[in-house]
């Protein structure tokens, strides 16, 4: 009844009542602004990260081409010589305004008050105690390039800037016209040599008879710990450890020698720089790592100094606190914990799917297990270093010393931090990711496989090895590439579990049992870190870690793209094999 | 076929089927299979219990701090003389060995472990009566006064050296197992043919003559300050009659002829006059302040800076009502006072800068903390030299060991023998056992381990009154270079700083992730999506190291110089992409929809260059009109007013009022009309619309700031403040930077996964698509965008290395944008390293990786329930 009346009222309604609606739509319909508020706030994400990346990038890709040295006269008629590092507009405090010339403070005032000035790297630590200045253009009086100049890499005191007046071989003074390039390529040639000679003893025949020489001196603590102090016995055991204690203070001896021989030769072959203001400087040849002439090379010959800095970052150890040299132990150092987290996290995490997934009965508490899985995956790194240090390094570690190592107490072998410690905290960090994406993975697998399998008479083993994980493997791989990018950037946690600024050994090495655990290690995070907030200058930093920026956030983008790739490749395979 | 083979099977011995499948399962694949159930289902379990293990091990980390002392065992003694009255007793750091000194200036030395007495006591004092004993807090100085009013000073030490056994005197008397002494010193077996040797030094000066005529002194107090060439000692002594006297002796050694010389400065101080006695004196390390405490309970305190002007500056009653003060004593840092009152009452007081102090000096005492009363009478008080822990025992026999500034009582310890009243009692040096020696000289001594005594859930949580403080505070400062430093471990300075950082990056990063997010889903062709999402992806794996270092060092300087193009720039961008739309407007129709792909995107980017342009160029112009020129300055509140900030603070607000207000009135007349002019035409009348609007509310905005600033607002102070370099404002840029893709990518999944059905009815219903966005997608979408913002605010909770780098880690309460903070986890990465393990400063960093885990944990289980309830919901639809 009242649907009736209902369906008629509108006919009972006089016609000019009726509002045709226009179908029309008007402008606030669309909400323009609002889109162009939404499509804004887009455009401003891509331009940070665009301009985030351009910036690394750009860093790091110009820090290590040579670039001119510049003479600059200032107005009180001093001069100042260095590469130009970058441009600044600042503005210039009102009490330093009032100090400058009229003619000056008019032209600052025209720009507001800002002032253009440019940081030029002036290197000469030793002589000026400062690398940098900044120089205001307000104080400039002219700038040129003269040819002669060089910017020379030293392995002590940071860059020289400067004119090379002579060089002394072993006596013999070669200075001015006598001195070619030819000339000064072979004596630095020969220099290098004996440097890298020098510190092959040092490092590789030293370095391996006080690794000897500890090895023996442990091995004597530990019959003290066996016997007692004062115990007849250990004269007896000791005889052959005293021997051989001998027998390598003896060869010490030799290489000391030698050392002291290539040394004398080496303090022979000297080089005298001049500054820019004609401050000199003495210093050995091996000390200078290389020569740019900056001002002379043509675009080959700074393309050879741009790959011969490449080369020298990537392969060579840090100096300088780590201010110049390379990285090459923390790449190292990254790459063997990354390693070690994949060979923990990859087992563990994908048994503990497959249970999850295959074998636990799917009810509330595996549901619950599941979200607090996927919220581990949310809890700060940080936690996980404070877990580790707490359980790994002075629990377990401490116990590992105290049953295996008592010997070395009280310092600590495996109870403070170490690159294992720092495997396991960063292993429990991603085992979250890994669970969460084999899990999903093995979700995917159809029903109809495994129900197919199981029917041929297989076994759930063997249905899970030859069917089920081959179909996940894709989405496996996938978390554990993703789990190794996350594994690789945290610094966080490493910092309480076994990175250190500067660790003298590597993890791996010649002696045995070659892999050492217990090692704590040099990390590429870390020591971006370091670089640009512990170090004297962070200035004098500020290129190496742009470089390794670039080269941690392209580790971590190659190991992206890497597992996306994976992904759609398997997927392609086992495409086709789907019921 | 197969059925006859198998029909005749049975019968014949070989089949003649060339093979049968036997059907049975081979061992080694139910071995196989039985292995990998195991391996995996005791794997799994493991990976699972591990990871709760972590929860359980940092709570576990955690618990001591709450839980007070252990008794690890007591021992009753015979002190050597049972008649003469007992003046003091000391113990050494390894409660071993116990000094007694009688009032007939004999000594003698007990041996803990075994109760015997060693003989050769190693001094008399001359067979004089000692009346008064002082020593200094750290127990090495000592001063004597005795009967005929004569003052000696001395020094006492009880120190050990490990020495191997040749070294060791013959002829040892035997001890105990380990122990042995040769009548003087203690040797202990520590190790392997290794002894401690502990002996004790004593070393007495001249007597000096104080009093006049000889009278007895009754009381002294004694400190020494200054650098051990140039000692400052000074006392305070109160004699018979009552006379106060403050000597001051310092001594100074002249360098070049190596003599030292000392002047002494003796004075008078006048009377209290009270009629009650001198229960005890006090006098400060520098000697600035004598504090003389009568029987009554009044404490008169004199400022001695000018010993000659000395005089009372305050007195105070520190007991209740007739109580009497029995006992009073210094803390260590001699800032605060312990007073124990014949009530039973103890209570902490200390001299604090207070604004309406009546006294002169402008210093008043005050009540800092209130302690629990014990049954009966306070008898003796023992303070600890190494932190603010105290021991005080009353006439019941029971002692109470008590902890000042988290003001509980850590341990309550009884007497063995009924009726003991311990008058006499010395602290160990470690603070891990106290010898009492009561009326009778029967002792006691107990051992016992209280690891954490400063820490309760209230100081941890609370505001603490730390000495020196004006009042009760929140403060986190765990460590300095000064010896008698309390560190103070208040966790919501961090836990502050931890949410400040996160609201304000998340105040930046929510509106652009969600709107990109919006846009993303909603506006662009699929194949613009398909390479945006991918690449905002990849930069939630940015390491959070690149973050902070290009926050601290590019972005924290540049955002200093150019700080009016930043908060310019919050409104120039917004301005020019509405500038831009409403241009956009004025394109005809088939135009607007020919190029409302790729190249309004383009354009889009074009309009946001422009308007970063415009906050550059017109940054120094901003800066002259509203912040009088000069923005730090304005800030700090040197320069300018506030009114023409307020009103951009205000224009928000005011737009919305306005444009409600005109939608109310105008807006449907002007809806119709614009709805039948062509687009062009309707566009020029829309911006008109909004142009006016945005006059009104400037206007608006502009009055209403005007009425407040008169009215005494200032929007500077709170939000806007003093300006540092490494600022908030810089670590919610790189932490929205790390944010802002996390929140992206989830919000636009829980978009696009709502169902294509709704999309498509709602379109055909001839909605735009910016209807359907706001109307359809978005509430249906509603819980999984609320669940990206939690999983977000996760994120920025447990930022680390960001907040390490950028946010100059002051742990500051204040809400000052522009200041830094000290945020838990960066805590955590910069203490922990320093900190010595199981240490409270330890146990309190694994309480704040506790805190993080367990905000983290609460946010991201909301946020999983939500989205779960968000899938079935989708499910539904």
């Amino acid at each position: 009844m009242t649907t009736k009346v209902s369906a008629n009222a509108p006919v009972a309604v006089p016609a000019a009542h009726i509002r045709v609606r226009n179908f029309r739509s008007d402008l606030s319909a669309h909400g323009e602004p609002f889109n162009w508020a939404l499509g804004g706030a887009l455009a401003f994400g891509i331009v940070l990260i665009v301009g985030f990346l351009l910036l690394v990038f750009w860093n790091g890709i110009s820090t290590f081409y040579p670039k001119p040295i510049e003479v600059i006269r200032t107005v009180d008629g001093t001069s100042v010589a260095g590469a130009v590092r970058r441009d600044e507009v600042f503005r210039l405090p009102a009490a330093q305004l009032a100090e400058l010339p009229p003619a000056q403070q008019a032209r600052i005032r025209a720009d507001d008050g800002y002032v253009k000035r440019r940081l030029v790297q002036i290197g000469n630590y030793d002589l000026y105690n400062e690398d940098f200045r900044w120089v205001s253009e307000y104080q400039i009086e002219s700038v040129s390039t003269p040819p002669g100049l060089f910017f020379i890499e030293r392995v002590e005191w940071g860059p020289f800037v400067g004119r090379i007046k002579q060089i002394s071989l072993d006596g013999r003074v070669v200075a001015g016209e006598a001195l070619t390039p030819q000339i000064l390529d072979r004596a630095h040639g020969e220099a290098r040599d004996r440097w890298w000679r020098l510190r092959e003893l040092e490092r590789g025949d030293i370095g391996t008879i006080n690794h000897h020489l500890d090895e023996e001196r442990l091995a004597l603590r530990r019959l003290e710990l066996r016997f007692g102090q004062g115990d007849p016995r250990i004269a007896e055991a000791t005889r052959p450890i005293q021997e051989q204690i001998g027998k390598l203070q003896a060869e010490y001896k030799v290489v000391a020698d030698q050392v002291t021989a290539v040394r004398q030769a080496d303090i022979r072959n000297t080089i005298t720089l001049t500054d820019v203001n004609g401050r000199e400087k003495e210093l050995p040849l091996s000390g200078v790592t290389r020569f740019v002439a900056a001002n002379d090379l043509g675009l080959f010959g700074k393309l050879g100094v741009y790959f011969g800095r490449w080369w020298e970052f990537l392969a060579d150890e840090p100096r300088e606190a780590n201010t110049e040299g390379g990285v090459m132990p923390a790449i190292f150092g990254t790459f063997v914990m990354t390693l070690l987290m994949v060979i923990i996290v990859a087992p563990f995490g994908v048994i503990t799917a497959l249970y999850l997934r295959e074998y636990a009965k799917q009810g509330r508490i595996v549901s619950i297990v599941r979200i607090s899985v996927n919220n581990l995956a949310g809890v700060p790194s940080i936690v996980y270093g404070v877990f580790g240090l707490g359980f790994f390094a002075y629990l377990l570690g401490g116990g590992i010393d105290g049953l295996f190592y008592p010997e070395r107490l009280p310092n600590p072998t495996f109870g403070t931090g170490g690159i294992l410690w720092a495997s396991l905290t960063l292993a429990l960090l991603t085992v979250p990711v890994v669970i969460v994406a084999t899990e999903e993975a093995l979700a995917a697998v159809p029903r109809s496989m495994r129900e197919g399998s199981l029917a041929c008479g297989a076994s759930k083993w063997q249905t899970i090895r030859n069917i089920v994980l081959p179909r996940a493997m894709p989405g496996i791989m996938t978390g554990l590439i993703l789990a190794m990018a996350r594994g690789a950037g945290e610094v966080a946690p490493l910092m309480l579990v076994g990175v250190v600024k500067l660790a003298p050994e590597l993890p791996i090495d010649g002696f045995f049992p070659f892999i050492h655990l217990e090692r704590s290690f040099m990390h590429l995070g870390f020591h971006i870190y370091d670089v640009g907030f512990q170090s004297r200058n962070s200035e004098a930093g500020k290129p190496m870690v742009f470089v390794t920026t670039m080269l941690l956030i392209g580790l971590i983008f190659i190991m992206n793209i890497g597992a996306i790739m994976i992904r759609s490749r398997l997927k392609r395979r086992f495409a086709g094999s789907q019921f | 076929m197969t059925d006859t083979a198998q029909g005749n099977g049975s019968k014949r011995a070989r089949p003649s089927v060339a093979y049968v499948r036997p059907k049975q399962t081979p061992a080694i694949v139910r071995i196989a299979d039985k292995t990998a159930d195991w391996v995996i289902s005791i794997g799994g379990l493991f990976v699972i219990l591990a990871v709760f293990g972590i929860m359980v091990f940092l709570i576990q980390a955690v618990v001591p701090l709450f839980t007070g002392g252990d008794l690890r065992g007591t021992r009753s003694y015979t002190l050597a003389d049972t008649v003469t009255p007992l003046v003091a007793v000391r113990i050494d750091d390894t409660n071993t060995m116990a000094l007694e000194l009688f009032a007939d200036g004999k000594m003698a030395i007990l041996h803990l472990p075994t109760g015997q007495h060693i003989d050769g006591a190693p001094l008399d004092l001359g067979g004089k009566t000692v009346t008064a004993f002082a020593d200094t807090i750290n127990g090495d100085h000592l001063a004597i006064g005795f009967a005929d009013g004569t003052v000696r000073f001395g020094e006492v030490s009880i120190s050990g050296i490990v020495i191997p056994a040749s070294e060791a005197p013959a002829g040892l008397t035997r001890l105990s197992e380990t122990s042995f002494t040769d009548g003087v010193s203690v040797f202990d077996a520590v190790g392997p043919n290794q002894y401690r040797r502990l002996s004790v030094s004593v070393r007495f000066g001249e007597a000096q003559a104080i009093a006049e005529g000889g009278k007895a002194i009754r009381q002294i107090d004694y400190r020494v300050s200054g650098t051990s060439e140039r000692p400052t000692r000074g006392f305070v002594t109160v004699d018979d009659a009552g006379t106060l006297r403050y000597t001051r002796a310092e001594t100074r050694m002249n360098l070049l002829t190596r003599r030292e010389t000392t002047t002494v400065e003796s004075s008078t101080l006048p009377g209290t006059g009270d009629a009650t006695t001198v229960a005890d004196i006090l006098l400060t390390g520098q000697g600035d302040q004598v504090y003389v405490a009568h029987k009554s309970g009044f404490v008169y305190r004199y400022d001695t800076r000018n010993p000659q002007a000395a005089a009372v500056v305050e007195s105070r009653d520190l007991t209740v009502g007739d109580a009497e003060l029995t006992r009073i004593g210094f803390l260590i840092g001699e800032q605060a006072i312990v007073v124990g009152g014949s009530d039973g009452s103890v209570n902490v007081f200390s001299r604090v800068q207070t604004p309406g102090a009546r006294t002169s000096d402008g210093y008043s005492m005050v009540l800092m903390h209130p302690l629990d009363k014990q049954p009966a009478a306070i008898t003796g008080l023992a303070v600890s030299a190494r932190n603010k822990m105290f021991l005080t025992s009353d006439a019941t026999g029971a002692i109470w060991v008590r902890h000042s500034t988290s003001a509980q009582v850590l341990m309550k310890l009884k007497a063995e023998k009924a009726g003991a009243q311990f008058e006499t009692m010395a602290v160990s040096p470690r603070v891990d056992g106290v010898l009492a020696v009561a009326a009778d000289r029967g002792a006691q001594f107990w051992r016992f381990d209280i690891p954490h005594p400063e820490t309760t859930f209230g100081t941890i949580f609370g505001k603490v009154w730390y000495e020196g403080f004006p009042q009760p505070e929140y403060s986190w400062q765990s460590s300095s270079g000064n010896d008698d430093f309390e560190p103070k471990l208040s966790l919501i300075p961090l836990i502050f700083g931890t949410i400040k950082a996160t609201i304000y990056s998340l105040l930046f990063a929510v509106p652009i992730a969600l709107m990109a997010a919006i846009f993303t889903s909603e506006f662009v062709h699929p194949r613009v999506r398909s390479v945006v999402k991918p690449a905002m992806e990849m930069m939630a794996s940015l390491p959070s190291v690149v973050l902070g270092f290009i926050a601290a060092l590019v972005l924290a300087p540049v955002v200093e110089s150019f700080i009016a193009a930043v908060v310019l720039g919050f409104v120039a961008i917004p301005m020019a992409l509405f500038v831009g739309a409403f241009l956009w407007q004025l394109l005809p129709e088939d135009a607007a929809i020919r190029f409302g792909g790729l190249p309004k995107l383009g354009l889009i980017f074009v309009v946001l260059g422009l308007g970063v342009l415009l906050a550059i160029w017109l940054a120094p112009g901003f800066e002259r009109v509203f912040f009088a020129g000069d923005f730090q300055g304005w800030v700090n509140g040197t320069v300018g007013g506030g009114t023409a900030f307020l009103t951009l603070l205000l224009m928000p607000l005011a737009y919305v009022a306005v444009s409600m207000t005109a939608a109310r009135t105008v807006g449907p007349a002007l809806r119709e009309r614009i709805r039948a002019l062509p687009r062009t035409q309707g566009g020029v009348l829309d911006g008109l619309r909004w142009l006016a609007v945005l006059a009104l509310s400037i206007v608006l905005a502009l009055v209403v700031a005007s009425l407040l600033t008169g009215g005494g607002f200032d929007p500077r102070g709170g939000v806007f403040d003093t300006y540092v370099q490494r600022n908030t404002l810089v670590v919610g840029f790189a932490m929205g930077f790390a944010v802002i893709p996390i929140i992206y990518t989830i919000a636009e999944d829980a978009m696009t996964a709502v169902q294509e059905h709704l999309r498509a009815a709602s379109l055909a219903c001839g909605a735009t698509r910016w209807q359907t966005a706001t109307r359809v997608i978005l509430p249906t979408a509603m819980s999984g965008i609320f669940a990206a913002v939690m999983v977000g605010m996760g994120r920025a909770v447990g930022e680390t290395m960001i907040v390490v780098m950028a946010a100059g880690n002051t742990p500051v309460l204040d809400w000052n944008l522009f200041n830094g903070l000290r945020a838990l986890s960066a805590n955590i990465a910069v203490e922990l390293p320093e900190a010595v393990a199981d240490s409270t400063l330890y146990r309190m960093l694994f309480l704040a990786a506790l805190t993080l885990f367990v905000m983290t944990f609460v946010l991201n289980t909301v946020a999983e329930i939500i989205r779960q309830r968000f899938r079935k919901r989708a499910v539904q639809l």
